[in-house]
């Protein structure tokens, strides 16, 4: 038991080093002076300073998170809906609605984003940032729905059968039986849907509204000419507040929120 | 999971916080500020003048007006930004030669009157005549404004002297060592030079597409965007390829060990214009920037800080000849250059598949 | 009765996806079916399609280069997730955010990151030279097959392992504890009790791993040298460099056509196996 631990271990290791390679090197090229990556290695803040100064890199920074965020939450209330009604559909429709929310997920990002950006033309409308979250909950949303999904396959039917035979109303069976052994997979979700979204392209390339900008397109139309380190600061950054974050959450309200979601199972 | 599901979710909220945090903020600065200000929607590179804060602060001050620049990708997709814009969504935009006469025969853009430009006049005789900038009826609808040209630039600390011929970057001898854009555009036009045949109107598809695939293992790799090119260059892993004029001189402006050079035989030039788009809300104000960004001032400050070529005459001679020849923009190099011009549909689809067919072999 | 007013929960996402899906989609189904000459009605976009070698030939380069990404994936993430869910109790927390945090930065840079690492004269190449087992001054790895699937197996697995370990980590611990008392070994229990289990997380994992790779481009291009271009680059090129647009959605519904085939093999599999 003991040396299978220390394997485990080290497969961890493994993985995350390889994780956190190109994460390292994009860190460290941000602290290095020379433009175009290259080494020997000269320290520099040049970029960070550059950074700060940049007010349209740190707006679009902004906007991404925003946009983002409203996705995030979008996609779980979608998503939430969703599976409690998809449970109730006989097996036929049941597979059939499922390729079709699935269906997203095997069209390619620009190819949604130019079709989204035809449609809008078509019934004359104009862009705007509705459209941009539009498509961005279409791309994330079968995300969401994946995990959510992996989740109320395995959960026990018959606790939820059970709860009604004991006399349980459909509501109150859903608040104390079922949401709460989905929550960690909606909030799982609704991450992941978070993260589709602050990194895409395509679909925010397509629909925004001139003058708008996120991050990824701020990257992706400095590459004509060459993006700075400047990037590599930002992304940095974003990296720093996220850990700083995750840190302060774990030691102060922590066991509060664990305690409130950890109530739904019994071996965490 | 419940751990990693409160810590997220935490997360989450902490993030949006943050940024609803600054928005507000924004929010607040901004209408604290001076009453509403005209904009004037500007579809550019980055980058590219448009956005340098140094250059067009006096153009928004005297018309108390904002520019509000929105980016590019490449040409044919700001083609389709024209053809799906709505009205009033761009002002001025810049296209190049190779789509002008499509987008000016769509009726996206507006015309132009010089007479109302007083800078016009002191553009290079070339560029005041260009005839891509006029539509079949005889009317102007674009003014040049920077040119430039994809030619080579080479490592010259690896390198002892300048490649000489477009036919090296197809020379067995340096194999591994060299560079070709990935674009179907400049593959074709080069390996036209390189055969003989006319860069703008090549007539032996076939002869190019053996060439090209013949010299397919030669590449370290393609490039298709600046910034991979610079980053070929600054590790060491090529030794020359093909480049654009305007990129290589802000690398030298960098410190890297860059030379450009327009070989003997010639190499591949471009011009970008600025147009008004006809759904132009502000044509007036869209006329006076165009007048503006060609003036010579601006066109020698922007050159100076490593901008391409200007179009203006008056700029162009009161830069250094030393380093106008040093990254191609004189005008010996001028004269060697074949201008990409305006291919139709059917012509640029064939060339593009030819160019995949290179890449798929 | 109250099966029926439950079921009406799936509206919202149906109806969005409609919407936002299918109605844009079926807009260029119909400019596939046009000429780019301006012909009207036509199928020659798919004709033409079927006609060059060149697109199948990077069709099936692009399979190929999934199907690889898609298969190393699994390598890695089944027993790191089955680590996560079954092994260690106490860091798994922290893990799953250290998996997590990565996707905070931009695609785009991370692909750049793996060209400076992987260059020969840069940082791995150095690194190996200063420990002694340098390869010389060329390491041969950026430029070739070999990049493309080290930054697409990066960019994709941790999706996986989170699908995967999602479905482990609801495994109840008692079903192993009985596999083994009932004497089955190590592999017996892993093949009859644990696999059947993480089933809907592979499936799940295949596909967000698979689909996307078959519409990558970033990264061949950037890392794969000269033979980096898939068939994503060349619908890309369709609609942003060419104004192809009917071919340009063509070959898109194809390569959708595509998806939706290797979509029902994988689901097939998945259930045969869960049975």
């Amino acid at each position: 038991m003991k040396t299978r631990n220390v394997g485990s271990r080290i497969f961890i290791l493994l993985a995350l080093l390889y994780l956190y390679v190109p994460i390292v090197v994009l860190i460290v090229m941000g602290f290095n002076e020379s433009r175009y990556n290259s080494l020997p290695f000269t320290f520099s803040l040049r970029w960070y300073q550059d950074l700060f100064q940049d007010a349209a890199l740190l707006e679009a920074t902004r906007n991404s998170l925003l946009i983002a965020l409203i996705t995030g939450v979008a996609c779980m209330i979608l998503g939430t809906l969703f599976i409690l009604g998809h449970k109730a559909l006989q097996n036929k429709s049941k597979q059939l609605v499922r390729s079709f929310v699935m269906m997203p997920m095997s069209i390619p990002w620009l190819i949604l984003g130019l079709s989204l950006l035809l449609m809008i033309r078509a019934v004359g409308l104009e862009k705007n940032l509705f459209f941009v979250i539009a498509g961005h909950i279409v791309i994330s949303l079968p995300y969401t729905l994946l995990v959510l999904e992996a989740r109320v396959q395995s959960m026990d039917q018959s606790l939820e059968d059970m709860s009604a035979s004991l006399g349980a109303n459909p509501w109150t069976t859903f608040w104390r039986v079922t949401f709460p052994a989905i929550v960690p997979a909606v909030v799982a979700g609704g991450f992941l849907s978070f993260m589709i979204s602050f990194d895409n392209f395509p679909i925010s390339y397509f629909l925004m509204p001139s003058g708008i900008s996120t991050l990824p397109i701020e990257i992706q139309s400095s590459i004509k000419f060459g993006f700075t380190p400047e990037i590599n600061a930002i992304s940095t950054v974003i990296i720093g507040v996220s850990l700083l974050c995750l840190a302060v959450v774990g030691l102060i309200m922590g066991r509060t929120l664990m305690n409130m979601i950890g109530g739904t199972k019994k071996n965490v | 999971m419940s751990r990693i599901g409160a810590a997220a979710l935490s997360l989450v909220m902490l993030l949006g916080l943050c940024a609803c945090g600054g928005t507000t903020d924004e929010g607040t600065a901004n209408a604290g500020g001076e009453g509403e200000k005209t904009k004037l929607y500007v579809v550019n590179w980055k980058d590219y003048g448009s956005d340098d804060q140094e250059l067009i602060a006096a153009f928004e001050e005297e018309y108390n007006c904002e520019i509000v620049n929105s980016y590019m990708e490449s040409e044919e997709q700001l083609l389709t930004s024209l053809k799906t814009a709505s009205e009033g969504e761009i002002d001025v935009c810049l296209p190049n030669c190779t789509i002008l006469p499509a987008a000016i025969e769509a009726g996206l853009l507006m015309e132009i009157d010089p007479t109302q430009m007083e800078n016009f006049s002191s553009l290079y005789e070339r560029f005041q005549t260009q005839k891509e900038c006029f539509g079949e009826d005889g009317k102007m609808y674009a003014v040049p404004f920077v040119w430039g040209s994809t030619a080579i630039a080479y490592n010259t600390e690896l390198m002892d002297a300048a490649p000489s011929s477009m036919a090296d970057l197809f020379d067995e001898q340096y194999a591994g060592k060299v560079t070709i854009r990935d674009d179907y555009n400049d593959a074709i036009m080069a390996a036209a030079i390189v055969l003989g045949q006319d860069p703008t109107a090549p007539n032996d598809l076939d002869a190019i597409r053996d060439l090209l695939i013949q010299q397919k293992s030669l590449n370290r790799t393609y490039w298709q965007t600046g910034d991979e090119f610079s980053k070929l260059f600054a590790g060491g892993q090529i030794e020359f390829g093909m480049m654009w004029s305007g990129q290589a001189a802000s690398m030298k402006q960098e410190g890297e060990p860059i030379g450009f050079v327009v070989p003997e035989d010639g190499a591949i030039g471009w011009v970008d214009n600025w147009a008004i788009a006809s759904g132009s809300q502000n044509k007036e104000l869209a006329l006076a920037f165009i007048n503006y960004m060609i003036s010579k001032d601006v066109q020698y400050a922007w050159a100076a800080k490593g901008g391409p070529a200007p179009a203006n005459q008056e700029a162009a001679e009161s830069i250094d000849p030393e380093y106008a020849a040093s990254c191609g923009m004189d005008e010996a190099s001028l004269n060697r250059l074949y201008f990409m011009a305006y291919q139709d549909d059917e012509t640029k689809a064939e060339w593009a598949e030819l160019w995949t067919e290179v890449k798929a072999s | 009765m109250e099966h029926k007013k439950r079921r009406l929960l799936t509206l919202p996402s149906v109806c969005w996806l409609l919407i936002f899906t299918v109605l844009p989609l079926l807009i260029m189904l119909f400019y596939s079916f046009q000429s780019d000459s301006g012909a009207g009605f036509t199928i020659e976009n798919y004709i033409h399609f079927f006609s060059k070698a060149t697109y199948l030939k990077l069709t099936w380069r692009t399979i190929l280069s999934a199907l690889l990404v898609t298969f190393f994936s699994l390598l890695i993430s089944y027993p790191l997730a089955y680590i996560l869910a079954k092994r260690l109790r106490g860091a798994r927390a922290l893990i799953l955010v250290l998996i997590i945090i990565p996707f905070f930065t931009n695609q785009l840079v991370r692909v750049y990151s793996w060209l400076i690492f992987l260059q020969d004269g840069g940082v791995l190449n150095r690194f190996l030279a200063a420990i002694g087992i340098s390869p010389g001054d060329s390491l041969g790895i950026l430029y070739t097959q070999a990049a493309v699937i080290i930054a697409l197996v990066h960019a994709y697995f941790p999706y996986m392992v989170i699908t995967i370990y999602m479905a482990l980590e609801r495994m109840d611990n008692s079903m192993l504890e009985a596999s083994y008392i009932l004497g089955a070994t190590r592999l017996t229990t892993f093949r009859r009790v644990i696999f059947p289990v993480s089933m809907p997380g592979v499936v799940s994992g295949i596909l967000i791993v698979f689909v996307p790779c078959l519409g990558s481009f970033v990264e061949p291009r950037i890392l794969g040298g000269t033979n980096g271009t898939l068939i994503g680059t060349v619908i890309e090129d369709q609609f942003t460099e060419l104004y192809g647009w009917g071919f340009g959605s063509s070959i898109a519904f194809l390569l959708l056509a595509l998806v939706i085939l290797s979509m029902l093999v994988i689901n097939w599999w998945g259930r045969r196996y869960e049975e």
